[in-house]
């Protein structure tokens, strides 16, 4: 996904902020054992909330060690469990269908994503061998969203549901009832308010390249920018949708990860949220960064 | 039974006033409004029976008086908003359907219609604001309204939809994607306030500010 899930970091404590790094690096790792090197690549900090949404509400205990980053200070990370290899393999399952996508778009700039493709390949197969359900979903949701795209479909929420409910489907690999509930809830949400997010992220760049962006058809724009309206009435649309997320949030004991979530759906949405609209978000596409890195190494 | 003290989460010592704050706080969260038309309303019921249960309890236990019902929340209903029952045979069926949570049953029903009056807006409005689609939700019920201005029950869910947006916040919280509603925290809009310095990767800040 796109990096844009982060918790306000005024609102943690320094074990908190230990404990989510704790994640964040587990999940790099995870990462690295069941996918390989290049797979670490496309690391973010959405699935490192992934993880914390499923993680038991008790911590377990972190390791410490150094990675190719930090070799000589090294730093502490959770070892794989059931919350980083889901984390895990739906990463490298959405990645690669976003890369497909990106590969069946005629535009140019094919490079980086056939790079991208090469390098997950192996990933991808292994990842659908463990989780052929999100697989089917991710897959279906998406062709969803091109054929929308390719209809130019003016409303804004109809996109959104069709992304919302890819994210919603990993809510499937919740045991107890009542989270599974919570979290479809949540993660629909949160999938609305990323795909949404997002689409104000690509504006001024979609505009420019004449793609499809539900903002520019929505609301018939006729620059890459937000008109002063249409900017109000996008906001109180992601305003609902993170209070739906945090009405779910409430309806679940998350333990020991309960103030790592509350610093993201009652803040950190909102502060990023606000950055994306007011163009000071610095946009860091996984998959981007992904091909970047492999182009520069072949 | 669980302990009232431990569904309240506060220490059995706490004083009368702190009892009744907490007590104020968590019935804030868990309240109807925000659980309007929400597939969760069932579960946030739940918390609040338990919340009211526990606050009555300690009441109870420190008064030394019998069962009070006094809890400075009444008990809320959680189907206040149960669609009434209007319109023609066809339309009952919809709302039937709506409120069984069978969302997609009540759309095909609609759908079918050929004549699209102030209900039928009404209650496509009713199926895209449980879907969380505040957009389309807030169309559909100014249809609705254009189409019977005199309908108590449309202009109600229109209000609701455009006055009701701020939710349940926990005290201090105050950002929000527009811009804070208190005048203290504007100035934290900045990435260093976000959780996003923990790596680069290969000495690049790959996915980091």
């Amino acid at each position: 996904m796109f990096g844009y899930v982060l918790p306000s970091a005024a609102r943690l404590t320094e074990e908190d902020k230990s404990r989510f790094g704790g994640v964040y690096c587990g999940l790099c790792r995870t990462l690295g054992a069941r996918y390989g090197q290049a797979a670490r690549m496309i690391l973010n900090y959405d699935f490192t909330f992934l993880a914390v949404l499923f993680w038991p509400q008790e911590e377990g205990n972190p390791l410490h060690g150094g990675c190719m980053v930090h070799p000589i200070a090294g730093r502490d990370y959770f070892p794989e469990n059931n919350a980083l290899a889901l984390a895990a393999d739906e990463s490298v399952i959405l990645a690669w269908w976003q890369i497909q996508d990106a590969l069946a778009d005629p535009g140019k700039g094919k490079m980086k994503y056939r790079a991208a493709s090469g390098a997950l390949k192996g990933a991808f197969c292994r990842a659908r061998e463990r989780r052929p359900a999100f697989d089917g979903t991710v897959r279906r949701q998406l062709e969803e969203l091109r054929r929308l795209e390719e209809a130019k479909c003016a409303s804004l929420d109809e996109p959104a549901d069709a992304f919302a409910r890819l994210l919603s489907a990993a809510a499937e690999a919740a045991a107890e009832p009542v989270k599974r509930r919570v979290l479809e809830q949540l993660l629909y949400h949160l999938g609305r308010w990323i795909y949404l997010v997002d689409a104000a992220d690509d504006l001024a760049k979609d505009f420019a390249s004449g793609n499809y962006n539900p903002l520019l058809c929505h609301f018939s724009l006729e620059k890459g920018e937000l008109t002063e309206a249409a900017r109000e009435s996008l906001t109180v649309t992601l305003d609902h949708s993170i209070r739906l997320m945090a009405a779910a949030f409430e309806l679940w004991d998350f333990g020991v990860w309960s103030s790592i979530i509350r610093a993201t759906v009652y803040e950190g949405l909102f502060l990023v949220g606000r950055a994306v609209l007011e163009g000071t978000f610095q946009s860091r596409d996984a998959v981007f960064r992904l091909a970047g890195r492999n182009k520069e190494q072949l | 039974m669980t302990d009232p003290y431990e569904v309240l989460n506060i220490p059995s010592t706490a004083t009368d006033e702190e009892i009744k704050k907490a007590y104020r706080e968590l019935a804030r969260k868990y309240h109807p409004d925000n659980y309007h038309d929400n597939p969760l309303a069932d579960l946030a019921q739940e918390k609040m029976k338990e919340i009211n249960a526990a606050y009555d309890a300690i009441q109870r236990q420190r008064s030394g008086r019998s069962a009070s019902g006094g809890s400075a929340y009444a008990r809320q209903s959680y189907t206040d908003y149960q669609r009434q029952s209007a319109g023609s045979p066809a339309f009952q069926q919809v709302r039937m359907a709506i409120n069984r949570n069978d969302l997609g049953m009540a759309e095909q029903l609609l759908d079918r219609m050929d004549d699209h009056n102030g209900e039928w807006n009404f209650l496509k409005g009713t199926i895209c604001y449980r879907r969380g689609w505040v957009d389309e939700a807030r169309r559909y019920y100014q249809t609705a309204c254009q189409m019977n201005p005199g309908s108590a029950e449309f202009r109600q869910a229109l209000n609701f939809v455009e006055n009701n947006q701020a939710g349940y916040r926990p005290e201090g919280y105050e950002v929000f994607t527009s811009g804070c509603s208190g005048d203290n925290l504007c100035g934290r809009l900045a990435c260093t306030y976000l959780m996003c310095n923990l790596c680069g990767f290969g000495g690049m800040r790959f996915f980091c500010c």
